[in-house]
């Protein structure tokens, strides 16, 4: 076959697959500013933002959001804090233990910890933690932090030494040198960090779903189950309207960090989705 | 820049406490009861909802108690689920809880419920006989009372009038009372072969209806098979000749004679609403096998009201398989309030209580719109209440009504019915479902307390 | 200064200071539940029911009922469906797309690449709506099929695990073929031509050169997507509650079934115990793979 046929079928093929796979998101762009929208693709006849208006316009919808965001904030930046600060130790000392502690962090990030979800219910009974946006906070900032640790030691690898040698003569304290020599030349690894906890926690709906019971406190995520699990009598454009701006802090945080993505797709950072 | 990591996460902590706490409008000294009940997705358009704000309205000492209006939104099975998760926690804990009565011995046998034999020595109408005696059984259990009820139900078949005489089952003017599954049957062949622009036969089938499809469903078909669920002996029958004629109706409604909705309709948490509320105002369902409260939909007051309902609609008695055994069956259950063990503000919850039960406090407004059966003696010839269509059939078949067993597995249990259901109508083998159920209630019961008739 | 056990001792303690906060977050949040996962699956608690005040020690009873329960291998034969169909559809997908689009136009490159994207970013539960509608009777796939005179598939009914199958696929896809991309940048272009030059064919470049080249991020990227596919949950129970019937009750699903929903939470744990086990096994596979690079 000659070199331009096989180029040509590539664009096709590629043009075909891109179709395929924008079209689900189409739908959801479509209903949401559809005053009828149904589960088809189609282009609305009546162009609307009354799904949004009615979305917005529920305290318990824009609660959600907010709680939701606070979560996940809050999870993360108490993630990338503790994932930093242990990232030092392991990647300048020399420490016995090195080996072993990085090969069981690698282990932990691979259990699926919905695994466990009973005796952590249990758990929060006793100590009475159910019900606590704080207790979510704590757990889910566990759960995401040995993949953190992960990725901060392999981004602090990346920073020379030298400059903190010369801080350290200057009598610099540990804290302080990863404070301000550190920290600023990590920030992709920062970002990355921070974006990988974010997006975990802002789309993780289940355990919020156990470990919470007040309406009030119910995150975006189990909201949008709620509305979802109804199955039979969805109303379509303001779920697609909800989705739509549940979707939004991802996809923003996203296209900010493009640039800082792709240090992490080499293979000796090798993430996880 | 981490001082400033520390103050971004100081002040979200500060943002989120106020978020996360909510707007509470209560002052500090008064205390609050909290009521949780299951909400369907209609917020504040639920019945319950409604209810429970009027009766507080209404109260006359509301100025001493806040109230908190909680409910869960959830499908039937997993209210449940999620009823259960809140009632270990004594922080979570609500002071009144709608419980549906076939869960009291489970939740008794937890420790999850108070014990109201003191309280109702105060309560005058459960002294005085305005309570139905089968309704008090029904949430006494091991000697104790565990909830109030408030309301009970019968079950029976739904049609629409016009759709039936236009298929020739019944005359205009005519009621129709099929005598045995094989009229039901031969109805919807007619209705199939004459309207085909319409559903047939709807019942619940999936496991996201939870306990409507064990009890609306399954149980009204088993029980007309002259079959229960308990052995004379407390055992459960996991594999008998009733078990199998009712998979067999369903998977012929279902899957051999197409009699019924398409799965996607059924097996979702919305099915009857999707039924009461969408096709049969639309004229495109026949019949459907459900509870007497259902026309509480077509009510002004309801979700979707339909004018002149009680011509357009018709409720006859479920049959038996074969016309024997009193010739119609009937399930009753009926939901109460409890209060759980761990709750903070019994005596108020109490008090509040009676209000809700009250006749004039709401009950009977309540009882009204909810379409369902009362509990209360001095409710039942109120002309109000009397005269709402169906009731004096609906109120009839409780003199012949059957029970679930009042046993602590049976929640269980009926989880396992379900998901048989569920498999059979979805092309499972009749054998292959039974198989399963056996084998998932053995290991809930104990192999000692199964047994099988054929 | 002589560097005597214990003085060694002491300055590792020292310079370990700093992973107090995460050692403290990952032992009670993680290791103590993880330890009670392991507790509780020998043992008869439940949610409710006298099991649930007063719970009792029963050894294997747990394990032998789950072993013995045709559910159990259905589920186990729907997770390992599911997790294969995901693998080949994602690895295979990702690759090609990543291989395609090797030196194209810029701005081709610039929109298809979002396009394939946009279902990575979206979270989980955005996915199973967007599917849920796609592959509605009345959605857009059908929509589609319809353009060939095909009558409508009911596939959440029919064919449920195919297309939840398909949800997955278009959730990560993206993740396969961003790796692929960059491993695929790293293969030296002079190879591949040197190898053109000498008359083999493309098919044979790509079995046996670019392949062969690449073989180690293969093996991480499958360790690693199989990884996150055991631990999917809300996808499939959002579109499919793992019915109808049985048909996708994974594994996750099945415990949720058997613990929450069927109140019987020490066979729920049980369940949760293979399954971090099996995560367990991939895992050390994982680390086994990594090693010759280790980072």
């Amino acid at each position: 076959m000659k070199a331009k046929t096989v180029t040509t079928l590539q664009y096709v093929t590629l043009t075909a697959i891109a179709i395929a796979f924008v079209l689900p998101l189409l739908w959801l762009l479509f209903a949401a500013c559809d005053g009828n929208a149904n589960q088809a693709l189609k282009i609305p006849h009546i162009w609307t933002v009354k799904n949004f208006k009615s979305v917005f316009s529920s305290a318990r919808n824009v609660r959600g959001f907010g709680v939701g965001l606070v979560i996940s904030v809050t999870q993360s930046a108490i993630v990338v804090l503790c994932s930093g600060l242990a990232a030092y130790p392991l990647s300048r000392y020399d420490l016995r233990f090195k080996k072993a502690f990085m090969f069981s962090i690698l282990f932990m990030t691979a259990l699926p910890m919905i695994a466990v979800i009973v005796p952590v219910y249990k758990m929060y009974l006793t100590i009475h933690l159910l019900d606590s946006i704080w207790g979510l906070v704590l757990y889910l900032a566990a759960t995401a932090l040995p993949y953190a640790i992960w990725l901060m030691k392999n981004f602090m690898d990346g920073v020379p030494i030298e400059l903190e040698e010369a801080a350290r003569i200057e009598g610099a304290s540990t804290l302080q040198i990863i404070e301000k020599v550190i920290f600023p030349l990590m920030l992709p690894g920062i970002c990355v960090t921070f974006i990988f906890t974010f997006s975990g926690s802002w789309g993780n709906f289940f355990v919020p779903y156990i470990l919470l019971s007040s309406q009030k406190k119910l995150p975006a995520s189990v909201l949008l189950y709620q509305y979802f699990g109804q199955h039979g009598e969805i109303a379509y454009g303001p779920l697609a309207a909800f989705s739509l701006a549940y979707a939004l802090p991802s996809v923003l945080f996203y296209i900010l960090s493009q640039k800082f993505m792709s240090k992490g797709f080499t293979l000796s950072g090798a993430s996880k989705g | 820049m981490k001082k400033l990591l520390l103050l971004v996460v100081a002040s979200i902590f500060a943002m989120g406490q106020t978020f996360a706490q909510g707007t509470q409008e209560q002052t500090p000294q008064k205390p609050t009861i909290t009521v949780c009940y299951r909400d369907a997705g209609l917020g504040e358009q639920e019945t319950m909802y409604k209810w429970i704000k009027s009766a507080y309205d209404k109260w006359d000492k509301k100025d001493q108690v806040n109230l908190d209006i909680a409910p869960i939104t959830a499908s039937e099975g997993d209210y449940f689920t999620k009823i259960a998760l809140q009632l270990a926690d004594s922080k979570t804990c609500p002071d009144l809880v709608d419980e549906d009565t076939f869960q009291l011995p489970n939740d008794v046998e937890a420790g999850y419920l108070s014990n109201l034999d003191d309280l109702v020595k105060t309560y005058d109408d459960w002294q005085n006989g305005k309570y139905y005696g089968t309704m008090k059984q029904v949430v006494t259990y091991k000697g104790s009372v565990y909830g109030i009820p408030y309301c009970t139900d019968t079950r029976g078949l739904w049609y629409d009038r016009q759709i039936l005489q236009d298929a020739g089952v019944i005359k205009a003017g005519e009621e129709w009372q099929p005598a045995s599954w094989a009229d039901v049957f031969s109805a919807c062949e007619k209705v199939k072969a004459n309207r085909p622009d319409v559903v047939p036969f709807w019942c619940n089938v999936g496991v996201a209806t939870g306990e409507a499809t064990s009890m609306q469903t399954y149980e009204m078909l088993l029980y007309g098979t002259g079959e229960r669920l308990l052995d004379q002996n407390g055992k459960w029958i996991v594999s008998s000749k009733g078990m199998r004629d009712t998979l067999q109706f369903l998977q012929d409604v279902y899957v051999n004679k197409g009699y019924g909705p398409s799965l996607d309709l059924v097996l979702n948490g919305q099915a009857a609403n999707t039924a009461f509320r969408q096709y049969f105002p639309a004229h495109k369902l026949a019949i459907a096998l459900d509870g007497c409260w259902k026309c509480g939909n077509w009510k002004a007051t309801g979700p979707a009201p339909v004018a002149d309902y009680e011509h357009i609609f018709g409720f006859a008695k479920m049959p038996t398989q074969t016309g024997n055994n009193g010739g119609s069956i009937t399930l009753s259950g009926g939901n109460a309030f409890s209060i759980p063990e761990n709750a903070d503000q019994k005596q108020w919850a109490f008090e509040f209580l009676k209000q809700l039960m009250d006749p004039e406090g709401g009950y009977l407004d309540s009882i009204i719109a909810q379409g369902n059966i009362c509990t209360r003696t001095d409710i039942l010839d109120v002309p109000q209440y009397a005269n709402q269509p169906y009731f004096r059939l609906a109120t009839k078949l409780l003199e012949t009504a059957a029970f679930r067993p009042q046993n602590d597995q049976y929640p269980s249990v009926s989880t396992c019915i379900q998901t048989m259901v569920e498999s059979v109508v979805s092309g499972t083998s009749i054998q292959d479902a039974i198989d399963q159920y056996g084998k998932d209630v053995t290991r809930i019961v104990g192999a000692s307390n199964v047994v099988s008739l054929t | 200064m002589p560097h005597t056990k214990s003085s060694r001792f002491a300055r590792e303690l020292r310079q370990s200071v700093l992973l107090t906060p995460s050692l403290l977050l990952l032992v009670v949040f993680f290791i103590v539940p993880i330890i009670l996962t392991v507790y509780y699956s020998f043992t008869n608690l439940a949610l409710t029911g006298a099991n649930a005040k007063n719970f009792h020690f029963v050894g294997l009873y747990n394990y032998q009922t789950i072993f013995s329960d045709p559910k159990m291998w259905q589920s186990i034969k729907a997770t390992l469906i599911f997790l294969f169909g995901s693998l080949a559809g994602q690895s295979i997908l990702g690759f090609f797309i990543a291989y395609f689009m090797k030196k194209k136009n810029r701005v081709f490159r610039s929109v298809v690449g979002p396009c394939i994207l946009a279902g990575w970013v979206m979270p989980e539960i955005v996915v199973a709506l967007c599917c849920f509608a796609f592959y509605d009777t009345m959605g857009t796939a059908n929509a589609f099929l319809s353009l060939f005179h095909i009558a409508p598939i009911p596939w959440l009914y029919k064919h449920p695990m195919l297309t939840v199958v398909l949800a997955n696929i278009w959730h990560g896809t993206a993740f396969s073929m961003l790796t692929y991309q960059s491993a695929l940048d790293n293969v030296s272009e002079d190879i591949e031509e040197a190898a053109l030059v000498d008359g083999a064919s493309r098919r044979q470049t790509l079995v046996k050169i670019i392949l062969p080249c690449i073989k180690e991020t293969i093996a991480t990227n499958t360790m690693l997507n199989t990884l996150q596919t055991l631990g999917v949950f809300s996808l499939i129970w959002a579109m499919t509650g793992g019915g109808p019937g049985t048909a996708t009750m994974t594994m996750p699903i099945y415990m949720y079934n058997q613990g929450l929903k069927n109140y019987q939470l020490g066979q729920g744990t049980a369940i949760g115990m293979i399954l971090l086990l099996i995560g367990a096994l991939c895992s050390i596979i994982y680390m086994y793979l990594l090693k010759p690079e280790k980072a």
